[in-house]
């Protein structure tokens, strides 16, 4: 994997078109909050990233700037060769369906079946029309997180690890080039967050995705992490393998690897 | 004191901009890349169907109420045969239009504004952002219609059991026909009270979708603002309600008298 990874920076050393989500000296504030005061940081074809940091740091408000949700006030944000803040309703529309992101709590919609919550991007983004092609697409998304039979429920009668997985497939299911994940792991039992995190890998190297994920999960980061990149204050302090930045001296990033 | 007279002005200003912006987004969104059918039928028969109760038995009980509070001073004046005629003028222009609307103000916005602000909160709104489905398309067009066209029908349905109701009414004490009620009780409207008071439910049933899905919409982060998103639906919609009432009625006199 690392080996294929350096392969292909070497190929590419000219321009650097493997970075699928270039930031640079990203702000943002909300009043008075000033929340994200500094932030740069590149992603590569195939690479997930981890962003560790204490709850409130920004680390949200930074994907969702990458995924169009929110306008950053200051700074330079592409994803995949685009200027986020230039692009039209259009191609921010285009941009999205390359995009997945997994929400924190799920975000599964409470009013439908895992099937209609799956095939509901197939059907608004795709157009997609032919019904038996939909349910095939549906049970592969299912059964990649292992889920098969939970497809005629509906997310009130899942368990966390169960909505987290179902919300992983829906995003799973636009085949999308990059995943931002939102503490994926938070709030489960060590167990299913380990075979989450395995999960994250699996996908990764099946679809060939580039990811961030957000999480103060230190066993998940250490599954998942090709990188790891320090938040504090509004800020990246470190990036580094796992490996590294266990080493360091800097108490700020020593202590999420005690 | 001055700056804080500015700031609540800015506050309000923001929000009717907002408000604005909101009923842009609506409009652009009504027919844009098809209209979403199978959502738009489920919202009126949550709108309209499952209301039918509440507004059927209020409806029959203005009717009832009304006659008897009423049918003593008539009969005082020997003018006991004006009380079809008088149940059916007030119901239909005015009674049976703005309860009915209030009444669903209370029910359909504050649901609206719980359901919209509680798949705000757990970021399913965002979520259908982000894969590019339209969530003004899909939750608030759909809303927004199926209040706009449930309504009116709520309320004619209301009306009717009023009047029925009427009829009980009278027949507690005396005995009149069915036939000769609800003759009477026609016979006393006239097209310039029917044809404004059902135009103005529409505008009822478009306040109450609308009201719904922006407290909705726009609730803040945090579990306590679904709540509140439900709670200020239903106050500002029955504002609404009473001020469109008396918009209505001027428009109406204007064009009638
Ligand atoms: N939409 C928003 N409106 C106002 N403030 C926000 C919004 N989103 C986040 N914030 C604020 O930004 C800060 C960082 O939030 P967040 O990115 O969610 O933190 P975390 O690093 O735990 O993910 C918090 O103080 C939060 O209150
Ligand atoms: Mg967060």
């Amino acid at each position: 994997m690392d080996d294929t990874v350096a392969q292909e920076k070497t190929m590419q050393t000219a321009a650097a078109d493997d970075v699928v989500i270039h930031i640079e000296h990203l702000k943002k504030s909300f009043g008075d909050n000033e929340v994200l005061k500094d932030i740069s940081l590149d992603l590569h074809k195939g690479e997930n990233i981890v962003v560790l940091g204490r709850s409130g740091q920004g680390k949200s408000v930074t994907i969702q700037c990458v995924a169009g949700l929110l306008e950053p006030d200051e700074g330079n944000l592409t994803v995949l060769g685009k200027e986020v803040k230039e692009l039209s309703e259009e191609e921010l529309k285009d941009l999205r369906s390359k995009l997945g992101f997994l929400f924190q709590s799920g975000a599964l919609y409470d009013s439908m079946t895992v099937r209609e919550n799956l095939s509901f991007p197939l059907t608004r983004v795709l157009k997609m029309k032919d019904e038996a092609e939909m349910e095939k697409r549906v049970k592969d998304a299912l059964e990649s997180v292992g889920l098969e039979e939970a497809i005629d429920k509906y997310p009130s009668d899942l368990s966390g690890g169960m909505r987290k997985r179902v919300g992983l497939a829906r995003t799973l299911i636009l085949r999308p080039e990059i995943i931002l994940y939102d503490e994926p792991t938070t709030g489960l039992d060590p167990i299913t967050s380990r075979e989450i995190s395995e999960l994250i890998v699996q996908l990764q190297e099946k679809y060939d995705t580039s990811s961030i994920i957000i999480t103060h999960d230190m066993a998940c980061a250490r599954i998942v992490a090709d990188r790891i990149a320090v938040m504090n204050d509004g800020k990246f302090i470190a990036t580094g393998t796992y490996d590294e930045l266990a080493k360091s001296p800097d108490e700020l990033i020593n202590n999420f690897f005690k | 004191m001055a700056s804080a007279l500015t700031s609540t002005i800015n506050k309000y200003m923001e929000i009717v901009g907002d408000q604005v912006v909101f009923t842009g987004q609506f409009a652009r969104n009504i027919f844009r890349d098809g209209f979403e059918w199978g959502e738009f039928l489920r919202q009126c028969f949550i709108v309209g169907y499952r209301s039918i109760g509440l507004v059927a038995i209020t409806g029959f009980i203005i009717g009832f109420v009304l006659t008897l509070q009423t049918q003593p001073t008539l009969k005082d004046f020997g003018a006991e045969s004006y009380v079809p005629g008088m149940v059916s003028i007030s119901i239909i222009r005015e009674i049976g239009p703005v309860i009915i609307a209030l009444i669903c103000a209370g029910k359909i916005a504050s649901s609206i504004g719980a359901e919209l602000g509680s798949m705000k909160v757990t970021e399913q709104i965002d979520a259908m952002e982000v894969s590019s489905a339209n969530p003004v398309q899909y939750l608030v067009v759909t809303r927004i219609l199926a209040c706009t066209l449930m309504v009116p029908l709520l309320t004619i349905m209301a009306d009717a059991l009023a009047l029925l109701g009427g009829w009980v009414g009278v027949n507690i004490q005396d005995h009149v026909s069915a036939t000769l009620f609800f003759r009477k009780s026609f016979a006393a409207l006239e097209f310039s009270d029917v044809v404004p008071s059902v135009v103005k439910t529409f505008f009822f049933g478009y306040a109450i979708g609308f009201v719904g899905c922006y407290k909705g919409y726009h609730s803040s982060r945090g579990t306590e603002s679904v709540g509140r998103a439900a709670n200020s639906a239903v106050v500002s919609a029955s504002l609404w309600i009473i001020l469109i009432d008396a918009i209505a009625v001027q428009i109406t006199n204007l064009i009638y008298y």
